[in-house]
């Protein structure tokens, strides 16, 4: 595929190159990952019916390990890239911050990261034991 | 239209869709935040079969949590659609029978979510 074709066919990354070209890539991967971390979610949180509550409790045991919380943490910062990424993009929808949508994306990134700061902080102690 | 943000999901992939998704998205952040603050912060470490019990009994999670169960299952599967336009699914035919797989898997997984969640409501 030319750079050309390539552009076209991924006009949603607007121009192929830069930033833009990267938060597009990490848009669509972060998406990717929490569409098959929700059928996952939903098998979990259903086994409390179908298993009972005690298979649902044994679950929650086998998750409670340093790897899968930090794994947890993880996919938490899926969702806020996700989110915060997706909310540059209504603004853009609605023609806001267009002319200064770098500072928009450092900006909305910022708030990502504080706040899957304060996730990782809380998470810590069960991370780190 | 140097400066506009049009993309296939709108073009390619319908009006209806592209609307869908960010209404979605907005309803998506909102309730999942809560979630996530509900569940990953303030209860982590504790969570069991009670706590989740203690949480939805209150009923404004609940309905939290189906919002958010609705909403993200299409904001999940709509979204997958658009990578899968984006590749190239370009016979009609075949978009038709994928559009009615992911609204088959959608209201399924929406059911089977509720469902699952009535066993600490009854």
């Amino acid at each position: 595929m030319s750079a050309k074709e390539r552009e076209t066919a991924n006009v949603g990354a607007g121009l192929w190159k830069g930033i833009g070209m990267w938060a597009w890539m990490l848009f669509r991967i972060s998406g990717l990952v929490l569409v098959f971390y929700l059928f996952f979610h939903l098998w979990v949180i259903s086994q409390g019916r179908v298993g009972g509550p005690e298979s649902l409790n044994k679950l929650f045991e086998t998750f409670d390990k340093p790897l899968l919380v930090f794994l947890d943490l993880m996919l938490v910062a899926a969702v806020l890239y996700h989110a915060l990424n997706g909310v540059r993009i209504l603004l853009m929808d609605v023609g806001v911050g267009i002319r200064r949508h770098k500072a928009v994306f450092w900006v909305c990134m910022l708030v990502a990261a504080l706040t899957l700061c304060a996730f990782a902080i809380k998470a810590s102690s069960f991370i780190l034991g | 239209m140097a400066l506009g943000t049009e993309t296939l999901d709108r073009s390619r992939g319908g009006m209806w869709p592209w609307l869908g998704q960010r209404v979605t998205a907005v309803l998506v952040i909102v309730t999942i935040m809560v979630h996530l603050v509900l569940t990953h912060y303030i209860a982590i470490g504790e969570l069991s079969f009670d706590n989740i019990g203690d949480r939805l009994a209150g009923g404004a999670v609940l309905v939290n949590d189906i919002v958010l169960l609705v909403a993200v299952v299409y904001h999940a599967l709509n979204g997958l659609r658009m990578v899968v336009l984006d590749w190239g699914l370009a016979s009609s035919g075949g978009r038709r029978v994928f559009d009615a797989v992911l609204w088959l898997v959608g209201i399924l997984a929406i059911v089977y979510g509720i469902w699952a969640l009535w066993v600490w409501v009854s």
